[in-house]
């Protein structure tokens, strides 16, 4: 379930982001604080977007960070970050990124059914502009949970 | 039947993502093929039919100079992109 995956305090609102390497930095706090990536992780998903370019734009203004288990992913997890300022990631036809999904996983299965409704999520215009304009992670949250009920 | 492979570098977000927007689409268009996945390490040793991924990872890929036709996906949510992309492979087949 997406819903166990995401914690409402892993949910930012209204953040500001100097650049995309700020703005991964800053959507990874909420699952460092919460011991559920090392620093180590965080470090590999800038390194290999700086290697091999912005493969983590996955859609129009949406990025999803994240990097192979073994680079220090402890529990899997997600965070949502919504920049109040979108940022350039340098992808060809999805920049500027507003909308930021860190995600660690600890194998390539158990968070299949969660990305499952990720997708579907991502692909909702409904909670994109719920994400733009509500000022409240609880808001987010339940949205998700009432998704996952439907 | 064609056998195609969606992979990316991590192989547990992006590719995942892709690979479930992917089979919404065969299934609804009763495409004639099958899925697998896995990271980029396994390309080399794939013996299918055609490769699906991110744009950004076929560059790559293409550099490579590897064989096989790559499909590269700009938007993981937009399915009227990857239906395009995957009848104009199979147009091509039937030559």
């Amino acid at each position: 379930m997406l819903s166990q995956l995401i914690s409402q305090d892993a949910i930012q609102l209204d953040i500001e982001a100097v650049n995309w390497i700020d703005a991964i930095r800053k959507s990874a706090v909420p699952l460092l604080k919460s011991n559920k990536i090392t620093n180590h992780y965080v470090e590999r998903v800038i390194e290999i977007a700086k290697e091999t370019g912005p493969y983590i734009v996955v859609a129009k203004k949406i990025a999803l960070p994240h990097a192979p288990s073994d680079a220090g992913a402890l529990e899997s997890s997600m965070s949502i970050t919504v920049l109040n300022q979108a940022v350039e990631f340098g992808h060809e036809s999805n920049d500027p990124v507003k909308y930021l999904f860190f995600l660690s996983a600890t194998d390539s299965t158990s968070h299949l059914e969660a990305l499952a409704a990720l997708v579907e999520l991502l692909d909702d215009e409904v909670f994109l502009r719920l994400l733009d304009k509500s000022k409240s992670s609880e808001e987010v949250y339940r949205y998700i949970q009432n998704k996952e009920r439907s | 039947m064609y056998k195609a492979l969606i992979a990316c570098r991590a192989g547990v977000g992006s590719s995942l993502m892709l690979k479930i927007k992917t089979e919404q689409v065969i299934k609804e268009e009763s495409f004639p093929i099958e899925i697998e996945h896995a990271s980029l390490d396994a390309v080399s040793s794939f013996s299918g039919d055609l490769l699906i991924t991110l744009t950004d990872v076929k560059a790559e890929l293409e550099s490579k100079g590897l064989a096989k036709p790559i499909i590269g996906i700009s938007s993981i949510t937009n399915k009227e992109e990857i239906k395009t992309k995957i009848q104009a492979f199979l147009d091509e087949q039937k030559g």
